[in-house]
């Protein structure tokens, strides 16, 4: 297996609600994530995955544990920890080239080489065409596009998305997810993803961190070892492989178990 | 007898109805030709006393007359000057006092009680501490316009800024943008717009006490014409002070609009 890049350990969160008592929103939570691999946090609504990938971001602090990036304990937001929203984030007041060159351009990056970046990831979205185009004239699909190849082109060492596809119609969401494996294909970057699409799961994930729920805990990590080592771009070909229906069904038995809990 | 299915929907008003642009250009020339028209004819028919109400037209002759022959137009002139003056006094404060309140809530629970407090009390009721102050030049006026609008522009501003959105901060932040730039290349673009439309909201407000300051306390400006006209029972010109006043309000409300246009172009192409 590769190196690891992120250590998550023993992670927990509460919240102070109203009349004094503590909400815990996630209990003891370890796993890792390797380099260039994809990580997916998958889980019923109030396992507190996106609690947890909102403290790897820094956005939020934990309770008790750690998260470690290369070893080194992380401590509020910076740009080696990237991340892309379910919410549109483009920055209306500027052009999508712009918008691409802003993570470079607030960190020192030279007028020339943002620029050469800045073209050369808008090309890896397919936004070309749209480089000079501001953000209202583009539908939610292409605006997620610019939000992934604005937050690439900053270089971070690992790529943040929390639900990144959940505002989009079902055609714009599968091709959104084949884009992702290009760019896991292609860029080698380090992903960690949060959704509650089972198959949006199986097909992006190397591995699926499945959490229960109220509170959040680890309940098992799932390699999809039936996909075969060299990603797959076309997503009714991983669907076709023997071991994708077993999975998912397997995947939505724990959901229900998890809803029946309750 | 049963009425065809949907007829409830039919005639001239249906809630949200599209109207054609030749419907709304005849309908807002229409109702001015009605006024007008109501009015020329309250004077040819004796309902109203000709020296309280005086005839359109007269108004118009006025108007002209004001201008030609009477150096109205320095009055005008002072005027907008006294608006124009405070306004942009007005905005150098309360554009970075909003902005940083709106961003920084540790900012915000110092001045909030403050800044709401002021909001309450009526400017015109500092006219006479103003006058004692400052005398009689320029300076109580300035300061009766810088009063009026200032608090209601820091808190317009200061909400505006609150409401840019969460995820926009913390995609600046997730880029590595420290506290200062998320503030002045992320939430002030983000909020310029609204900003701008306050602005816009609040020059309208500025005119109201610049009228005010006029008629109590000053020997110039369009105000103070009108109040000596009023000595005078020149009702023609009291009413064409305020068709001037109405017009500038127009004027400056369009060039707002049209500065609005011309800064935020991505504005425009969503619609």
């Amino acid at each position: 297996m590769a190196e690891v890049l992120l250590h998550i350990e023993q992670l927990s969160k509460s919240f102070p609600m109203p009349g004094g008592r503590l909400l815990t929103a996630v209990e003891n939570v370890s796993f890792t994530v390797e380099t260039g691999s994809v990580c997916v946090l998958l889980g019923p609504s109030g396992s507190g995955k996106s609690t947890i990938l909102r403290i790897i971001a820094g956005l939020e602090t934990q309770t008790a544990g750690a998260v470690r990036l290369r070893g080194r304990p992380i401590a509020g937001p910076g740009r080696d920890r990237g991340m892309v929203f379910q919410a549109y984030t483009s920055f209306d007041w500027l052009p999508v080239g712009k918008n691409v060159e802003f993570g470079m351009k607030i960190n020192g990056v030279p007028a020339r080489e943002r620029r050469e970046r800045a073209a050369r990831f808008v090309d890896l979205v397919g936004l070309t065409k749209f480089i000079d185009a501001y953000p209202s004239r583009l539908s939610g699909g292409m605006r997620q596009r610019v939000a992934i190849a604005r937050t690439l082109a900053n270089a971070p060492e690992v790529l943040l998305m929390d639900e990144p596809f959940g505002a989009l119609d079902a055609e714009t969401r599968w091709q959104m997810q084949e884009l992702m494996v290009d760019i896991a294909r292609d860029s080698g970057a380090t992903i960690i993803m949060v959704t509650h699409d089972i198959e949006e799961a199986i097909f992006l994930a190397d591995k699926i961190v499945f959490l229960s729920s109220h509170p959040g805990r680890l309940r098992e990590v799932i390699v999809p070892d039936f996909k075969p080592a060299e990603r797959i771009r076309n997503k009714e070909r991983v669907l076709e492989l023997p071991g994708f229906g077993q999975l998912e069904r397997k995947i939505m038995r724990m959901m229900r178990e998890e809803g029946e809990r309750v | 007898m049963a009425s065809p299915p949907g007829s409830r929907n039919a005639g001239v008003l249906r809630v949200r109805a599209p109207v054609s642009p030749r419907q709304s250009a005849i309908s807002a020339v229409g109702i001015w030709v009605v006024f007008f028209g109501v009015w020329t004819l309250a004077n040819r028919m004796g309902w109203v006393n000709p020296i309280l109400v005086p005839p359109p037209d007269q108004v118009l002759k006025t108007l002209y007359t004001l201008f030609a022959e009477q150096g109205f137009a320095s009055d005008v002139l002072i005027s907008v000057e006294r608006v124009l003056v405070a306004f942009a006094m007005a905005c150098l404060v309360a554009v970075p006092l909003g902005v940083a309140m709106g961003a920084f809530p540790a900012i915000d629970v110092v001045l909030s009680p403050f800044v709401s407090a002021w909001r309450y009390l009526p400017a015109p009721s500092f006219i006479p501490i103003l006058l004692m102050w400052f005398g009689t030049g320029e300076a109580p006026k300035l300061a009766l316009l810088f009063l009026g609008v200032i608090f209601f522009l820091i808190t317009l501003i200061a909400d505006h800024t609150k409401e840019v959105r969460k995820e926009l901060i913390e995609t600046a932040l997730t880029l590595g943008a420290g506290q200062r730039v998320t503030v002045l290349r992320v939430m002030l673009p983000a909020v310029l717009p609204s900003i701008v439309t306050a602005m816009r909201q609040m020059l309208a407000m500025t005119w109201t006490y610049l009228v005010i300051a006029e008629i109590v306390a000053s020997t110039t400006g369009i105000g103070a014409m009108m109040m000596r006209a009023r000595r005078f029972l020149h009702t023609d010109e009291i009413l064409a002070g305020i068709i001037v006043i109405g017009a500038l309000g127009l004027v400056f409300d369009m060039a707002f609009a049209a500065l609005h246009r011309r800064l935020f172009p991505y504005l425009q192409e969503s619609r």
